[in-house]
């Protein structure tokens, strides 16, 4: 039942991913400014959305995690485990977002990459995480959780800062399409495409998000016997 | 920066092209590179003789 429940996901998330293609590429009109350039919207807006998500995930496992570490060690480890999960995939995410955005912007601006605020933050994000990921690779101990936690809850506070940075601050970054002010907002022949695609990349970060939490328990599973066998010895 | 009409197009063709390869490179290869993490953990827990039984509990 649970082999036929995660075929059926995959499944439909190939599907919801060939949909949103299509819908990007053959159903949705070139804009009228920007041409066929303004269709990188359709991986972009989704990628970024799903790691904001992704971290948002690593955030509520960091506060869990040291919360429930000493009171209950299983439950922190399983929190630990969507902690480093959410962080990684959402590296992975951003990582997309950071590279189709230069690639817009050099068509539609001349220029690869500015000192824009929502750049910046989004970059300063992206190396927070990374740094997350380095210190939980390269640092050992009962300390190496904990003080990935404690980084993945700071790194969390940047994500409202670059979501509001195009808000509160009027810099080279397009202003918001959703959420703005009065004049934002998106043609409606376009709309469809891009919440196809925010499904379709939902579905896909969800399942991979997925398959590295389980991943990490089995890796914490070989720890824990690890040390037992070696308390037996 | 002036461009043929039909320049610019090829050149938005061309990029936005670029930023959908990217996009994909990225995705299959985090996954590509998970699957290797996931068979080296399990060669392992093989090594160290570790019950299979006991680590999916």
């Amino acid at each position: 039942m649970k082999r036929f429940a995660i075929g059926l996901y995959v499944t439909v998330t190939a599907v919801l991913l060939a949909w949103g293609y299509y819908q990007a590429i053959y159903v949705a009109p070139n804009d009228a400014m920007q041409g066929e350039i303004f269709r990188i919207i359709y991986y972009h807006v989704p990628s970024f959305a799903t790691a904001f998500t992704f971290y948002s995930i690593s955030f509520l496992g960091s506060i869990a995690f040291l919360s429930y570490r000493r009171s209950r060690p299983a439950w922190a480890q399983i929190a630990d485990g969507w902690a480093v999960a959410g962080a990684e995939v959402g590296v992975v995410f951003c990582t997309v977002g950071l590279t189709t955005g230069p690639l817009w912007a050099r068509r539609a601006w001349g220029i690869w990459w500015t000192w824009d605020a929502r750049l910046t933050t989004t970059l300063v994000l992206w190396l927070i995480y990374v740094s997350y990921l380095l210190l939980r690779r390269f640092s050992a101990g009962p300390q190496m959780q904990t003080l990935a936690a404690v980084l993945g809850i700071f790194g969390a506070l940047d994500v409202p800062i670059v979501y509001m940075a195009n808000r509160w601050w009027r810099t080279q970054h397009p202003a918001p399409v959703f959420g703005g002010d009065s004049n934002s907002g998106m043609d409606p022949s376009m709309v469809g495409a891009l919440m196809w695609n925010m499904l379709a990349w939902f579905a896909w970060g969800f399942l991979i998000l997925g398959i590295r939490f389980y991943v990490e328990r089995h890796h914490q599973k070989i720890a824990a016997a690890e040390a037992k066998a070696a308390l037996e010895a | 920066m002036f461009q043929a009409p039909d320049q610019a197009a090829v050149l938005d063709h061309q990029f936005r092209v670029a930023a959908y390869v990217v996009t994909w490179a990225i995705q299959i290869g985090y996954v590509l590179w998970l699957a290797m993490k996931w068979r080296a953990q399990k060669r392992e827990a093989e090594r160290l003789g570790i019950d299979r039984a006991k680590v999916q509990r």
